[in-house]
């Protein structure tokens, strides 16, 4: 591959990799906060509101992420949601990832030992207090590894937001090996580039896991 | 919102999903074939068997889907293959799947007891024959869930195909939107028959679990 | 047994009101009745066990008085206070709120210890002492190293609950659980889970906090704990008290065919 070719492109490439980061971050905290949120909804009493949840994750679990794109950004002026592309983008990986952190949160709160929180009960601890001192640390260690892989398959779908043009990497990257013919060789090393990023997230992710749980360590003497 | 566009373009949706449909159980069968291969060879006790089987899992689970695709479809001709779009998106799911399919055995392989190979090692069994009749149909029972699961998101993952130009569902909508711009209707419409294809995917995966416990 | 000591009674409470009342209560899961009719009185610093075979609803009635399970017919009182409804007419449940006024005097044991296993053991102890009784952090874990010494484990403070053995745990649960200066306690079969030779310690503890005329109410199948502590004994049987009094009447004088036959099995098992 042609080094000059780097140098041309190397800015275009770094701000796209920056607008890759950005829409990558923002949508996993508006999927992991709009997940949390949805789980908490679905554990409420009101019936229609839980059948409503259940029926927004499922739908969003059920369609391909690109349609799910297509009907925000294309769909969406026709209803009056005018979006720039990199909101759009924003916007839809957060709805995306919202639904499948909703499932995780779930499981990890059922998988929370009922014990724990009637022992925080029977101390008269508010729910509040409970939710946030012993369930929220219980559920980040069951649900991290899940968590982590979720993140990981969101760095991965940041490229199909190139699709609808949203000048992030790929996209800027699709732009170089138009301009340069030199396409296979651009694709390949963007290959390898998403292969580490991907595998760094992943790490990154393992390492903070180790950390969370490092209080799990050796067993007791206890039977059950 | 106008039903009658989505009636109008329903006859296009439905023949693009029966493509999308086809081709996704395509790649999700040479994924089978694929994975299972790939496994067996990763247990086979080789050191370069193993480690070839690593990289390729990890390179295909690590790289997004929409680069493979384009990885395949601009390698191919490089090497003097000249195959029709369609050809280098199966050849990519089917890839991308049996690195995932890999996986979902060496989990359920995990989850036989090892006491039964040694029993028919004990009993002079030959390795492919454990394999046969012993190993892979019953990791093949346990992972019945995994793969139903695989063929939904492949599925869904096969939306990706449209970049390359194979008229597959997402394809077909986007043509049609770009054409009577109606992209709200079409991309609904699009969503819906999607919906519909995965929800009957998992209602058969759940009663084909239910069948496998049973028996 | 227990000796009244004049420093743990609290004067604020009236001797002529019964620690716990349990009048008429009955309990159904569906058409499984669980618990009926019952009647049971534990008054001030006595110790009550609870015995009976598995599923005879022990801990079930154990889990009503501090209604972490709901009952269906009758009432319980804690030191006079209705538990878990109104007093009005249309009896209506409490909401979380009142109920946790109720529970903060009514400490609880539980068989898996339920120690919150991301907090350390001086952790498990001041977290309530700071989100319930409103403790500052160092009065409240300055109290915690007190309770944690008072149960014989104020070296294990700083280590999680998957260092510590079983019966260290629930010394550390019930460290967390008189840290709050409950007026009464439940146990809910506290040694159950513990390797036999973990089951002493615990006992001790427990044997302590009674000669210091703790009110306590204890389900529990160590037959020489009930025997040699508890002032009542009441033995369970399919959701009724079938016999109810002083240990030495309940073990040796009560002529109810099932306890004759539960303790029957009981000292078969326990022989060899």
């Amino acid at each position: 591959m042609d080094l000059t070719l780097l140098v041309d492109y190397g800015p275009a490439l770094l701000r796209g990799f920056g607008v890759t980061i950005l829409c990558w971050a923002a949508g996993c905290a508006i999927g992991l906060a709009l997940g949390f949120a949805l789980m908490l909804l679905g554990r409420t009493g009101l019936k229609p509101l839980r059948w409503a949840v259940r029926a927004y994750i499922e739908v969003i679990r059920g369609t391909p992420f690109l349609i799910q794109l297509f009907l925000l950004y294309s769909g969406g002026p026709v209803i009056g949601l005018r979006l720039e592309a990199t909101t759009a983008g924003i916007l839809g990986l957060g709805v995306y990832g919202s639904a499948y952190f909703a499932e995780i949160f779930r499981a990890g709160y059922q998988a929370v030992p009922k014990g724990q929180v009637e022992a925080a009960l029977s101390l008269g601890m508010p729910y509040g207090g409970i939710l946030r001192r012993v369930i929220l640390p219980g559920m980040l260690v069951s649900t991290l590894p899940a968590i982590v892989n979720m993140m990981a398959i969101l760095t991965k779908e940041t490229v199909v937001l190139s699709i609808i043009t949203v000048p992030e990497l790929m996209y800027e990257m699709q732009t170089m090996a138009a301009e340069t013919f030199a396409t296979f060789e651009t694709i390949l090393g963007m290959a390898l580039f998403y292969w580490l990023l991907v595998e760094a997230v992943s790490r990154l992710g393992r390492r903070a896991e180790a950390r969370v749980t490092r209080f799990l360590t050796h067993s007791s003497n206890a039977r059950a | 919102m106008k039903f009658s566009v989505i009636i109008d373009a329903l006859p296009h949706l439905l023949g693009a999903a029966v493509t999308t449909v086809w081709i996704s159980l395509l790649g999700v069968m040479l994924g089978q074939v694929i994975g299972v291969l790939v496994c067996v060879a990763r247990q086979s006790g080789s050191r370069a068997a193993d480690m070839a089987g690593g990289v390729y899992v990890s390179f295909f689970r690590g790289v997004p889907l929409l680069i493979q695709l384009l990885l395949i479809y601009y390698m191919l001709p490089l090497i003097g293959i000249d195959v029709p779009p369609l050809v280098a998106a199966i050849g990519a799911l089917s890839l991308a799947s049996g690195a995932y399919v890999s996986e979902i055995y060496r989990g359920a392989l995990n989850g036989v007891p090892h006491g039964q190979s040694e029993a028919a090692l004990a009993l002079g069994f030959p390795a492919p024959t454990i394999w046969t009749r012993i190993l892979l149909p019953q990791a093949f029972r346990i992972s019945v869930p995994a793969l139903v699961n695989e063929l939904i998101l492949l599925l869904k993952a096969s939306s990706l195909i449209s970049v390359v130009g194979v008229a597959e569902l997402t394809r077909t909508s986007q043509t049609i939107s770009a054409s009577n711009y109606r992209p709200l209707e079409i991309y609904l419409a699009a969503g819906l028959i999607y919906l519909a294809i995965n929800g009957a995917l998992a209602a058969f995966g759940a009663l084909v679990e239910r069948r496998l416990q049973q028996g | 047994m227990p000796a009244m000591t004049e420093t743990e009674t609290k004067p604020r409470l009236d001797p002529a009101v019964p620690m716990v009342s349990v009048r008429g209560v009955g309990k159904s899961f569906g058409a499984n009745v669980v618990l009926r009719d019952i009647d049971l009185t534990v008054n001030k610093s006595e110790v009550v066990c609870l015995i009976g075979p598995s599923g005879s609803g022990k801990s079930t009635l154990l889990r009503c008085i501090n209604f972490l399970e709901v009952y269906d017919r009758g009432e319980i009182r804690i030191e006079g206070k209705l538990v878990g409804y109104t007093e009005a007419a249309p009896r209506r449940q409490l909401s979380n709120r009142e109920l946790r006024d109720l529970r903060r005097n009514v400490g609880m044991v539980f068989q898996q210890f339920n120690l919150w296993p991301h907090m350390t053991a001086l952790e498990n102890v001041a977290e309530a002492l700071i989100q319930v009784r409103g403790m500052d952090k160092a009065a409240a874990v300055a109290h915690a190293r007190r309770m944690l010494d008072r149960v014989g484990l104020a070296e294990k403070a700083d280590s999680y609950p998957a260092r510590l053995s079983g019966g260290q745990q629930q010394r550390v649960a019930i460290a967390r659980v008189i840290a709050m200066e409950p007026h009464l306690i439940l146990f809910d079969e506290p040694t159950s889970a513990l390797d036999p030779e973990l089951v002493g310690e615990v006992l001790q503890v427990m044997r302590d906090l009674a000669a210091d005329g703790m009110t306590m109410v204890v389900v529990t199948h160590e037959m020489g704990f009930a025997a040699n502590v508890a002032d009542k004994v009441a033995f369970l049987d399919r959701g009724r008290i079938a016999a109810f009094g002083p240990p030495r009447e309940v073990f040796h004088e009560s002529g109810e065919p099932r306890l004759k036959q539960f303790l029957q099995t009981y000292h078969e098992r326990n022989s060899f």
